[in-house]
């Protein structure tokens, strides 16, 4: 197993309120799972907690075997930086720096800057951006940034890519896009990736969807299509 | 980070300008105050060390008492009473065992030279125009080992002093102020009433008025002879190899109950405390424009951490840790004051050379170089650099703290 959620529990507040409600599942490495649900249903704090950026009031969250909660904070920090990509609804791309030296960031911090250039120019270029390159985010459209977010999230060839509702700011056009190139991404590099919809259309496009209603796990799909998996590179 | 915190810095460049004027502006500003105040300040103790002397051996006053007379004018077993008791000071001020401190000073290995004096209170007289004034008695060649009064010399030398005739080198503002020429004459009335005409040969001007307006020099067997104590002495004045020792001599040579020994520090405690006034309003005059500045940055930084929460949410969950954040607020802060700072320096280097060649008058001071005194000692400038960096370093630390603390998960649901 590669993510293992067993009995999670998170409250907020004072009296504590549940959110999420004794969760438990398993994802395998390489799947592309979708996570559903209403406004409210808790389908963000649970992807939070699966990505290690927060933890959960109780129950044990292991990442290749691995307890979350019980890694060093450096370790966790160095697992985030090589073996996970995050996007987010927003594309959060630091406003100073160029769609090139943005999707270079997490090899600023691993120190592989030199390494990691052709393969940041090769993913731009794969998505279109091969003329936008030294453009600031000023400079580029809604949908563009977000593929420079996607290039950003997987300039270290990571394990596991998570995204909060990535179309959410788009256009049906660059939406379908992007969830186009997350597919192909899947496909192409084994990597699993664990987004949040509550798009139907875009749910059903996942190998996995797993439902929330009010902070429980209400139905698991598994899509009938037989989705390829690739191993990882090496 | 430092490209991080460098591309940031540039990116915001009016913000980044203010703020590096700030810093600027606050260690130019010590070092334009501190310069003034030091060159004034450098430029008294060199008077007060090099015009008169490291170390004054004085007579001490001595008061009449009751007993004074007792084996004088009486037995040793007879005890004297007094209808009118005597009292009041003692008519001459003299350094009794002269030979004694002479033999001292000469075994000592930290004294460079020493001189005698005979200090005089007279009245000059020129005509109808009188003015109260002092004489000193010296001996010329002694006295130009021990205090730089030569350099001061308008005209004569005082070396002409020696020939003890009535020679006598008055202070320029005397000289001014009775109307004298050179190669007049000048009435000196003494203690005694005793009127003595003295050839005005020669004048001098230390730039100090106190002195310039009061003080004549004549020869020490002069001063003797008109003083009618032949022979004896006021003061000894020392010039020290090393002026540091003077406080430690003076101190050592206290022990000897019959002189007053005064270093030069002792003589001029009343202004040496001025310059701790002079210190500390100068300290807090800097620490006041520097803390402006540094209130510019830590408001700055403040304001840029909290519009880059989005940014700084995306860095930690890329694997940025809490201390590289951190890194890269600290990293402008203290480029801003290491910049600032280098800046200021540069700025008050120029001002300061500016200042320097601007003339001024003073009625307390008056030079013969009418330029003002500005120091360029590399210590004001090393403090003024150091307090820049110290205060925008302090004042980046707490906002930058903030930001490494700041959670990415808590700034993610802060903005859903």
């Amino acid at each position: 197993m590669s993510i293992r959620v067993e009995n999670v529990i998170k409250s907020f507040g004072d009296p504590p309120v549940q959110i999420i409600k004794n969760v438990s599942f398993d994802l395998v490495d390489g799947e592309f799972v979708a996570l559903t649900g209403k406004s409210g249903s808790g389908k963000s704090t649970l992807l939070y907690m699966v990505s290690s950026l927060d933890n959960p009031t109780s129950g044990k969250i292991t990442l290749q075997n691995q307890d979350i909660a019980s890694m060093k904070t450096g370790d966790l920090h160095r697992f985030r930086n090589k073996h996970m990509g995050f996007i987010f609804q927003y594309h959060y791309l630091l406003p100073e720096f160029t769609a090139l030296e943005n999707v270079l960031m997490p090899a600023i911090k691993a120190g592989t800057v030199s390494q990691k250039r052709p393969e940041a120019i090769e993913l731009l270029k794969r998505f279109d951006l091969g003329n936008r390159m030294e453009s600031l985010p000023s400079q580029l459209s809604g949908g563009e940034s977000q593929r420079v977010a996607i290039a950003r999230a997987l300039i270290m060839n990571p394990q596991y890519i998570f995204a909060d509702e990535p179309t959410g700011s788009l256009d049906s056009a660059n939406a379908l896009n992007v969830m186009q190139i997350f597919r192909e991404i899947n496909e192409s590099t084994g990597c699993a990736i664990i987004y949040v919809t509550h798009d139907e259309d875009f749910a059903a496009m996942a190998q996995k969807q797993i439902q929330l209603v009010d902070g429980k796990i209400s139905a698991i799909k598994t899509s009938k299509k037989t989705i390829r998996k690739n191993s990882r590179p090496a | 980070m430092i490209f991080i915190a460098l591309r940031q810095l540039w990116a915001r460049k009016r913000q980044t300008f203010l703020t590096l004027l700030g810093v600027m502006m606050g260690a130019a500003a010590y070092i334009i105050i501190s310069g003034i105040l030091l060159g004034f300040r450098e430029y008294l103790v060199d008077q007060m060390v090099n015009n008169d002397s490291h170390v004054r051996i004085s007579a001490k006053a001595r008061l009449v008492e009751e007993n004074s007379f007792d084996h004088i004018f009486a037995d040793k077993n007879e005890t004297l009473f007094w209808l009118i008791p005597p009292s009041g000071r003692k008519d001459s001020q003299k350094i009794d065992n002269v030979q004694e401190w002479v033999q001292r000073l000469r075994e000592d290995t930290d004294v460079e030279a020493f001189a005698p004096q005979l200090a005089i209170t007279v009245i000059y007289r020129k005509g109808k125009v009188a003015q109260n004034g002092r004489i000193t008695g010296i001996v010329p060649a002694q006295q130009t080992r021990v205090s730089l009064i030569e350099k001061y010399v308008l005209k004569g030398t005082l070396r002409e002093l020696a020939d003890n005739g009535q020679k006598i080198m008055v202070g320029e503002g005397l000289r001014e102020n009775l109307g004298l020429r050179y190669g007049d004459s000048i009435t000196v009335v003494t203690g005694r009433g005793e009127n003595q005409q003295f050839k005005v040969y020669g004048s001098f001007q230390t730039g100090n008025r106190a002195i310039d307006d009061n003080l004549s020099y004549i020869s020490l067997t002069t001063a003797q002879n008109i003083s009618g104590t032949p022979g004896q002495i006021s003061d000894i004045v020392v010039r020290l190899k090393d002026v540091k020792n003077s406080l430690r001599k003076s101190e050592e040579w206290s022990n000897d109950e019959s002189a007053k020994v005064q270093s030069w520090e002792q003589s001029n405690a009343s202004i040496l405390d001025v310059f701790q006034v002079q210190d500390m309003t100068r300290y807090m005059m800097s620490a006041i424009i520097l803390i402006v500045a540094a209130f510019g940055i830590y408001n700055i930084l403040s304001i840029v951490i909290s519009q880059k929460k989005r940014e700084i949410a995306i860095l930690r969950s890329i694997g940025f840790e809490s201390n590289d954040i951190l890194t890269i607020f600290m990293t402008q802060g203290m480029l801003l004051g290491v910049a600032g700072g280098l800046l200021g320096v540069a700025l008050g280097y120029l001002i300061s050379v500016r200042l320097s060649h601007i003339t001024f008058s003073s009625p307390m001071i008056k030079a013969k170089s009418t330029s003002m005194m500005v120091s360029f000692n590399y210590v004001i400038y090393v403090y003024g650099f150091l307090m820049a960096v110290f205060s925008t370093t302090v004042a980046s630390f707490l906002p930058a703290l903030k930001a490494g603390k700041l959670s990415p998960i808590d700034i993610i649901r802060g903005m859903e």
